[in-house]
Parts: structure tokens; C-alpha cells; sequence
């Protein structure tokens, strides 16, 4: 583990630009609209579990290692590690509706595609698969844009407690 | 280890049974009942609360004090979840602790309070129950700040509503919560100011009366957050707030509570050092001997995405002339500094990733002594 790590809290990347809950939901939505509205990978949902047998061909790689191709703008434990994959949640935690985003290369079918990295909330840190990647960070005055936030924030079921992150399609990046 | 034979262990017993007969007995440490230390009030001013949010167990935030003249370890406060830093009221006689619980460890209830700690006896005398927002992020300064007059408590809110929560330290009660829309972070002006940097590079002012209530005022963008953003490790030498960029680029803020103006920037490195990779970077990166008008920042050779990045030398300036008038190797990297506030500063180096706290001569950068195992994620240190 290199020393930003222990930095970076959970949070790289977010919507949210403005301030209210509310508002960022609203940014979010927004968002969503420059997004392909036929994903060609299948978008991820909160109730969503890791498939069996592994990941297809058309989603190469290890969802447990950081250099997986989703983990591109990633800032957190790996819930893959933890006991839930890269798109569900471990048992007992709670999935932050609010999320930061990248945009991240899939070297399989060469497209780019959205990835969400809603956080788990609820439970102590997993403390397991840290990755954090810092391209594009700034500074708190810009919540969207910055990885030191945690975005358990505000979370209605478990406000605050970080256990670690997914990495969930949203949609092509166009 | 080479096991003691019978004949020896009769021979120690001869030679302690002698001992205790020409030597009058300690006493006894239970005839005074339990025993506790404590500490003296005010502060040295070579003390350094060197604060944790302890990452691999947030619910376990912690401060330890530490003597920087002797390295000795002085006691420790318990505080909460996410824990930012504590605040030292100027008197020295009550120390601050924004903090966050929840009624089952972590989860059921969460309540946020400001406890207040006796600083001789490092205990409770005191608690403030305020909205629980405080915001959860990697701990800067900013988070929280007493106003210059230390009557007000002032502490960011983000859930992910931006917001600051003020505390009256006299009635020692929660007054009121100032939204603070698209701001985030609070820098003190005044007795009864502070300003919020917002997500376009302006300002919002904000002044107080003395009840607590609030009066803002957004000024224009004063800095640019797109090309080279400011950190919010800012410090402050009198009226002027330094903010530092990705790249080490300074810009003086000369705020009031009524007014905002960024003076002339100018550059903690030569364009060949630039070229060269040289930035600043670290957790509480920047540091100030404010009686001398000195400025120091960790500095090591990176990217431009290696703004957090600790560094293994000090660069002091003139903030007066811009001029650098001294640079240092440390001993370990480090990714946060802070100096002592007396005429002869020390100056205090972590990492938050290895826990040595290094204790140097500011004047000289002459390491004096170093404190092995002070927490686990140390971030910001303070100072009386």
C-alpha cells in the first residue's frame, strides 16, 4: 500500500457541485442524461449480486485488484474484497445513494463507459483491496472533484461509517 | 537465556536480603491511594497535540501530547468518529474537541457534540450537543476554528449540505447553523468574522454579532480552481491567509470582514526547480513562525497530480521579501509540519503513514529528538 492511501478517506470522485442533498440527486440526474441510454454493458443496481462464476470476457480482469479496468477513478476499499463484488454492496451495509464518478476504458470491447463508486455504509472499514487513483483531485472547495470527502455523509441508513466502495456501470461514456 | 542455577539464585537472594539492610525501604506507592498524573495549566509552548483519525477505525479518533523539549509522551484524548483536531482556547485553560458518536458504536443514534477537556487534568468538564453534520473528510485545520477572540466555535458541515455550526464558548451553547451553499472549510477575520471558500474561487463573508447571528456577503472569484487549484492548507500571518497551489504557487489573501483581495502571487520555486518537479505537498504542508513572517513547506520533486504527496525538505520564507532564507533535510518524510508559537520555535514533522514524531530546531533544521509510535494515521498537529 503506498502512503496516499492511508490518505485518501473513500471518496474521489462525486456528481454533487452543488450543496443540498437534494441538489445533488439533481446533479446526478442530470448527468445520467449525457449517458447512452443503451448501455452496452449491463447497468448496475443496488440489489445487484456478484455474478457467478466470475466475471464475463466482455468485463476483463480481476474485480479484486486495483488495475481492474473500473477502478480507474477509484478511492476506497474494494467490496469485492470485503464480501460483496464490484456492484453489491457486503451483507449489512447500507449503498450510498450519492456517488462520485469516472470514466474508464474497457480494454476488452474499447469502449468507455461511466462507473459510479457508490460507497457501502454501515460498519467499520474493511481495511481490505485499498486503491486509490488521483488524477483529476482538487480541493474540498469543489466536492465533486475531490477525494477526501466521505460520502457516507447524509447517508439516511447509515450516516457516516465507511466500509468500502463498488464500481458500477452506468452507461457508455460518449 | 541461560537458566539461573539454585547456588546463584540463593547467591541473588544473600546479595538482596544485604542490599535491604544497609538501605532504608521505598515506600509503598498504595499508601496514597490511586494515583494520577497531571499536567500543568497553561500549556508549555513547546507542547504539540498531534491529532489521528485513526483510518482503520474511525470511531476510535484520538489526540496525544507530546513535550517537544523532551520527547516525552505527556497523555491522550479520546475523541470520536472522524475526528478533525482539537482547538486550544488562547488562555490555555479549556481545550475544544468537535466530535461524533453513535449510540451503538457505529450505528444507531449519532449525535455530535463539542466536548470541552480540562488541559491540566485531560478529562470532561463539558459538552455541547451540536447538529450532527459535522463533515467527515480527511482532517484539515479548516475544519473547524475559534474566531480571533475565541468567543465563538466555528465547525464545517457537509452532509453533503454545506453549512458551518457556531458555538458560543461563553454560554458554552449551540447558537445556530449558517448555511453556507457551494462553501466549504472556515478561516477566521476576526473576533466576529470568517470566510468559506466556495466552488467558483469566490469567497463568502461572513460576520457575526454578538448573539451569533450572521450577515454574508459572496465576493467575485478571487482564485482559479480550474488550471492550478489552491489547497485548503492555507495559514495565516495577521490579516493575510497563504494559500498555496498544486504547483507551489502562493497567493497572499488580505481579508477583513468586509473585504477580500488576493495580493501579488508569488512562487515557492525557481522556474528551473519547477522544471525540475519541485512541489509542495503533505497533509498540513505549510507552517508559519508568524512573529518572524516565516513561511515553511514541505517540499519534495513529483507530478502534478502529487499535491498530497509527503516530502523529505523544508523550505522557509520571508513571506515579506518572498525570498527563501532557509531549506532543510528531514530525517523522515513527512506529511505534516507545524511550529511552535514561542520565540524560539520547534518544529514539529509526521507522516501520516509512519508514526515518528520528529522534533527539529526550526531556526537551524537541526533534528533535536524524535518520538517513536505516536498513533496511527496522524494528521494535523496544533500548538499552544
Amino acid at each position: 500500500m503506498k502512503w496516499l492511501d492511508a490518505l485518501s478517506e473513500n471518496t474521489a470522485r462525486t456528481l454533487a457541485r452543488r450543496t443540498s442533498r437534494r441538489s445533488v440527486l439533481a446533479g446526478l440526474g442530470s448527468f445520467l442524461l449525457g449517458v447512452t441510454a443503451v448501455p452496452l454493458l449491463p447497468v448496475a443496481r443496488g440489489a445487484d449480486t456478484a455474478p457467478a462464476g466470475g466475471a464475463p470476457k466482455a468485463d476483463p480482469g480481476d474485480p479484486s485488484s486495483c488495475d481492474y479496468w473500473r477502478h480507474c477513478a477509484i478511492d476506497g476499499f474494494l467490496c469485492g474484497c470485503c464480501g460483496g463484488s464490484q456492484s453489491a454492496c457486503p451483507p449489512g451495509t447500507d449503498m450510498s445513494p450519492v456517488t462520485w464518478v469516472g470514466t474508464c476504458h474497457n480494454p476488452s470491447d474499447g469502449k468507455d463507459y461511466v462507473i459510479s463508486y457508490n460507497d457501502c455504509c454501515g460498519k467499520s472499514a474493511c481495511g481490505r483491496c485499498f486503491c486509490n487513483r488521483n488524477e483529476g483531485d482538487t480541493a474540498l472547495f469543489q466536492p465533486g472533484q475531490s477525494n477526501d470527502y466521505n460520502w457516507c455523509s447524509g447517508n439516511a441508513k447509515a450516516n457516516i461509517p465507511y466500509h468500502c466502495s463498488t464500481a458500477r456501470i452506468v452507461g457508455s461514456a460518449k | 537465556m541461560r537458566a539461573i542455577t539454585m547456588p546463584s539464585a540463593r547467591l541473588l537472594m544473600l546479595c538482596a536480603l544485604l542490599a535491604g539492610s544497609v538501605r532504608a525501604e521505598l515506600p509503598s506507592d498504595s499508601e496514597h491511594g490511586p494515583q494520577v498524573a497531571s499536567l500543568a495549566v497553561p500549556a508549555s509552548k513547546h507542547w504539540v497535540w498531534v491529532n489521528d483519525f485513526v483510518f482503520p477505525h474511525m470511531s476510535d479518533g484520538m489526540a496525544y501530547l507530546v513535550d517537544g523539549d523532551s520527547g516525552r509522551y505527556l497523555g491522550t484524548l479520546s475523541t470520536g468518529y472522524s475526528f478533525a483536531h482539537l482547538l486550544l482556547s488562547r488562555d490555555g485553560k479549556v481545550i475544544y474537541s468537535p466530535e461524533t458518536y453513535f449510540s451503538r458504536g457505529t450505528r444507531g443514534t449519532r449525535t455530535d457534540v463539542v466536548t470541552l477537556y480540562d488541559p491540566g487534568k485531560l478529562t470532561p468538564i463539558g459538552e455541547i450537543v451540536i447538529p450532527p453534520k459535522r463533515s467527515s473528510n480527511l482532517p484539515m485545520i479548516a475544519n473547524n476554528v475559534l474566531t480571533d477572540d475565541d468567543r465563538f466555535l466555528l465547525i464545517y458541515n457537509f452532509n453533503p449540505a454545506q453549512s458551518v455550526t457556531v458555538v458560543d464558548t461563553k454560554l458554552r451553547k449551540f447558537v445556530r447553523e449558517i448555511e453556507t451553499p457551494g462553501c466549504a472549510l472556515v478561516y477566521p477575520t476576526g473576533p466576529r468574522s470568517f470566510f468559506s471558500v466556495c466552488g467558483d474561487g469566490s469567497l463568502s463573508l461572513v460576520n457575526l454579532d454578538d448573539e451569533g447571528a450572521a450577515q454574508q456577503k459572496r465576493t467575485e472569484p478571487l482564485f482559479d480552481l480550474a488550471a492550478d487549484p489552491v489547497t485548503e492548507k492555507a495559514v495565516r500571518i495577521g490579516p493575510v491567509w497563504y494559500f498555496v497551489s498544486f504547483a507551489g504557487r502562493i497567493y497572499p489573501l488580505n481579508a477583513d470582514p468586509q473585504h477580500a483581495v488576493v495580493g501579488k502571487s508569488w512562487w515557492l520555486t525557481t522556474d528551473a526547480e519547477r522544471k525540475d518537479g519541485w512541489r509542495p505537498g503533505g497533509v498540513q504542508q505549510l507552517a508559519v513562525n508568524a512573529k518572524e513572517s516565516r513561511l515553511y513547506a514541505i517540499m519534495h520533486r513529483g507530478g502534478v497530480e502529487t499535491h498530497k504527496d509527503p516530502g523529505k525538505d523544508v523550505w522557509a520564507f520571508d513571506v515579506s521579501t518572498r525570498q527563501r532564507v532557509q531549506q532543510f533535510a528531514l530525517k523522515n518524510l513527512a506529511s505534516s509540519i507545524q511550529l511552535s508559537t514561542d520565540a524560539h520555535p520547534l518544529l514539529y514533522s509526521i507522516f501520516i503513514d509512519s508514526t515518528d514524531l520528529d522534533i527539529y530546531d526550526a531556526a537551524s533544521g537541526k533534528l533535536l529528538r524524535s518520538v517513536d509510535h505516536i498513533g496511527t494515521t496522524p494528521t494535523v498537529m496544533v500548538t499552544p
